[in-house]
């Protein structure tokens, strides 16, 4: 088994600014061998360890689905050291990548399911993936009705608004964007992602609800699942902690005995229940 | 293989043949400390030691330690792995609680899909010459978690100490063939295999600190929020001496030295600690565990509780090292007791 320290090189062959005020960006990698690139075997929900070589790693969520061939994307806010050398990066700029890692969201277990997806703010990214891949010719026909809602705090926030425009015009999705107040010129929705929640009111029989965003807003908007009669074991969440080897070794992304690098990150409101209140 | 004999006085016969094909580590002092360091002559190796500050397991898992070296040629990068993995290590003098703790790591980092390359394959090519403790300290506590002063079977060579020379076992087939090396031992006779047993014997009766772990991990399971919590982590002053000196903790950053100018550098791992509030720090600013009460109860629920949900053993060798290694005294058998109170009073209630 090779050294699961050793990241593998990809480069940058594209970079998107995804916001207004141009601190997100999505950077698209291709990998500098094609047969990591095929042993990259992903499902939504997974992430990765990626690194500037000589800056640091961070674990970043895979932005793009895996029906997107050729490619891997990663969705990247400008934070903190490593983050930051990340939106300094030119094309063609080598990359490290260790991954995929991490659970991902159940892809098989939704299958026949309607899916509800709930995102808030730029932790959409993992929720693109999945989108993009239910909504693959291949897969359609295995998951049932899919109700998008997404929400953030204005309309310069708003991510990936391609695949939004491209969904936006299928029959076979509903999206409903929202944002914190009022603005001039926007059409949609107005409001907390709770409140547009409790509004749209997603029915809960056979259906999965996924949730990506700022805890509070996660707490609320569960707090609206379960009025209308959503049961613990079909939400689920995706965390973020800190993590330094996302393989289960450095130790400090543990909740109680899970630890979120291999155990998570998805994991249902049921199973975090069980879990300390230390995340 | 039958045992054999060693004579103290021929310690540097036996390094000066070993020494050839292995890295010789052995417990040494160091700043009036025991380590265990490469030694490059017999005369360092210490003796006369009940155990070292920092635990052997800095052999193999370094305080610091390089994953790879890498060197930028234009945007290329060209990664080296490490070559000194394949190296043999051979390790002398470990106490027995440190010997355990060996297999405790490698259990840990061969454990689920991701098997720690780097640390396994130095536990493979590394011999451990065990020595069973005579005269264990006061702080130690082996044969509540498991262990003993003379439990062999987490060495390859298994030393009894009786005075001028030692017993000497082969327990693995590493060891027998480390041994096969040294055709000069003599045979061991009866008396000196009784003489080993009754060792054994007496220094089982000097351990005098006893815990029930498997109460310990009970109570534990139930009492996450109870209110010891705060009364174990009131003095603690976080200065994380316990896990550093921990034979069994494994935590540690991954830091990338980088040289600027001549465009190459180095990631490496280097031990952390549960204990430092900068551990689960997030770059937002959030922090999972930002209490000192957090913090705590992490390092004793993950020796005796998540360890043994997880792993199926407890994730302490008993050698003590914490309990000396406090500064403010809040050690480990205080805190036992504190959190074995819970299920006395709770008891008392019921029959109250």
């Amino acid at each position: 088994m090779p050294n699961p320290y050793i990241p593998m090189l990809t480069r940058v062959k594209s970079i998107i600014s995804e916001n207004e005020v141009r601190d997100i960006k999505t950077i698209e990698l291709e990998f500098q061998k094609e047969e990591k690139y095929k042993a990259f075997d992903y499902i939504p929900g997974q992430f990765a360890e990626i690194s500037i070589i000589g800056k640091g790693e961070c674990p970043i969520g895979i932005a793009s689905s895996p029906t997107e061939e050729g490619t891997i994307k990663f969705t990247i806010k400008k934070m903190g050291t490593v983050t930051s050398a990340f939106h300094n990066r030119d094309i063609g700029d080598t990359i490290g990548v260790r991954g995929p890692l991490g659970n991902g969201w159940p892809m098989e277990e939704l299958k026949e399911k309607n899916i509800v997806v709930i995102g808030g703010g730029f932790a959409f990214s993992t929720l693109r993936s999945l989108i993009l891949y239910v909504l693959d010719d291949k897969h359609r026909k295995d998951y049932g009705k899919i109700t998008v809602i997404y929400g953030n705090r204005d309309s310069g926030e708003v991510l990936y608004r391609d695949v939004l425009e491209e969904w936006e015009k299928r029959d076979d999705i509903e999206v409903v964007l929202t944002i914190d107040r009022e603005e001039e010129g926007w059409t949609r929705k107005v409001g907390f992602v709770a409140a547009i929640v409790k509004e749209v009111a997603p029915s809960p029989d056979n259906a999965v609800a996924i949730i990506c965003g700022p805890p509070i807003m996660i707490r609320t908007t569960v707090d609206e699942l379960v009025k209308i009669g959503w049961k613990d074991e079909q939400i689920l969440n995706s965390l973020e902690m800190r993590m330094k080897c996302g393989i289960g070794k450095c130790g400090r992304c543990n909740i109680g005995s899970n630890f979120v690098c291999i155990d998570g990150p998805v994991f249902s409101l049921a199973e975090l229940k069980k879990m300390p209140n230390e995340y | 293989m039958a045992e054999k004999i060693l004579k103290k006085d021929d310690i540097g016969r036996l390094y000066s043949e070993l020494e050839k094909e292995y890295k010789f580590y052995a417990p040494t002092k160091v700043k009036g400390n025991i380590a265990f360091k490469k030694i490059s002559n017999a005369e360092e190796i210490e003796l006369e030691y009940l155990n070292s500050k920092v635990p052997p397991k800095d052999v193999l898992f370094p305080q610091k330690e390089t994953i790879f070296e890498y060197r930028y040629e234009g945007k290329d990068v060209i990664i080296e792995e490490r070559k000194d993995l394949e190296d043999k290590l051979l390790i002398f003098g470990v106490r027995l609680c440190d010997a355990y703790s060996f297999k405790l790591l490698e259990d840990f980092f061969a454990s689920g899909d991701f098997q720690d390359d780097i640390f396994l394959k130095k536990r493979e090519n590394a011999t451990i010459i065990g020595i069973g403790c005579n005269s264990p300290r006061q702080s130690c506590f082996c044969t509540s978690v498991g262990g003993h002063p003379f439990q062999k079977e987490s060495t390859d060579v298994f030393l009894s100490d009786l005075g001028d020379t030692y017993l000497v076992e082969a327990i693995s087939e590493k060891g027998e063939s480390l041994l096969k090396k040294l055709s000069w031992l003599t045979d061991a006779k009866k008396a000196d295999l009784t003489k080993s047993k009754e060792l054994a014997k007496q220094a089982e009766e000097a351990l005098t600190t006893k815990f029930d772990f498997d109460l310990v991990t009970k109570v534990l399971d139930e009492n996450f929020e109870h209110p010891v919590w705060q009364e174990i982590s009131e003095s603690c002053i976080g200065c994380s001496s316990c896990t550093f000196l921990c034979p069994t903790c494994t935590c540690f950053d991954v830091i990338d030295e980088n040289d600027e100018y001549n465009n190459r550098g180095r990631r490496i791992r280097i031990w952390d600690t549960c204990q430092s509030c900068l551990y689960t720090l997030e770059t937002s600013g959030h922090n999972p565990r930002p209490a000192k009460i957090q913090r705590c109860r992490n390092r004793i629920m993950h020796k005796f509780s998540y360890y043994p949900s997880n792993y199926d053993c407890l994730g302490c060798v008993g050698c003590g090292r914490c309990i000396t290694a406090c500064p403010v005294n809040n050690e480990l058998r205080l805190i036992i007791d504190k959190i074995l109170e819970i299920e006395e009073k709770s008891g008392e209630k019921v029959s109250a």
